[in-house]
């Protein structure tokens, strides 16, 4: 009987997922996203993320649209250098990026032209912070976005 | 006398939250640092700490770990 539920659960998880990835747009946003809209959408997943330590949201060409802490200079001159060094790591632009280590966790995604990176305390769970750091660029990404939450997030789901 | 029908549930969920404990208490003790990069279609690769890409790659996090500095929020 559990074994039924769990096949159960993850046939409609496919079937979500693939609804997810539907609607995704491959492409670079048509226009960066204002700074506002940048500062509310890394205010939302700051919100989201009991984990998260900083974080910053970066544009097409790298600058920093939004960034926690004093230092926004620093988190895009840093981020560059991560996508850099993961880009030549195989010779292939990346998607997304995760490194622990033990001082912390930093992930890094790329997403419908827009960029995010967080850091994390350690042991955080990365399918979602990934997942909430796609959604955040998405919605920021699309062009009725008005600095109001993203709508999907997995804080309305539970 | 056989247990009654919900101590025996509540001592199953009680061994199943045990187990979820134990099991999150080895991954802490046993997880090493890594370095994992994604790729389109769902291709990822892991770069070891002593190779050249995985050292590039700690010290590219090491520079954000610190500019996030510690954790501000309660």
């Amino acid at each position: 009987m559990a074994q039924m539920a769990t096949v159960t659960i993850q046939e409609a998880r496919a079937r979500v997922t693939v609804g997810i990835f539907a609607d995704m747009p491959d492409a670079a946003a048509a226009a960066p996203p204002s700074g506002k809209a940048a500062e509310a959408a890394l205010e939302f997943l700051t919100e989201m993320s009991p984990d998260l330590r900083g974080a910053a949201i970066l544009g097409p060409e790298g600058e920093v649209l939004a960034a926690t802490g004093e230092e926004a200079g620093r988190w895009g001159e840093d981020a560059a250098a991560l996508f850099a060094v993961a880009d030549e790591a195989e010779g292939a632009p990346v998607e997304q990026v995760h490194i622990a280590t033990e001082q912390g966790e930093v992930f890094a995604v790329r997403n419908a032209g827009l960029a995010a990176v967080t850091v994390t305390d350690r042991f955080a769970l990365a399918s979602l912070m990934l997942f909430d750091m796609r959604s955040t660029l998405r919605q920021l990404a699309s062009p009725n976005f008005g600095g109001s939450e993203p709508s999907k997030s997995r804080k309305g789901e539970g | 006398m056989p247990p009654k029908p919900h101590r025996v549930l509540l001592e199953r969920v009680s061994v199943y939250a045990d187990e979820a404990a134990a099991f999150m208490r080895r991954r802490r003790v046993a997880r090493r640092p890594f370095a994992r990069l994604y790729y389109p279609h769902g291709r990822s690769a892991d770069h070891a700490q002593d190779s050249r890409s995985g050292a590039e790659l700690f010290v590219a996090a090491g520079r954000l770990i610190e500019v996030a500095g510690k954790k501000q929020k309660g």
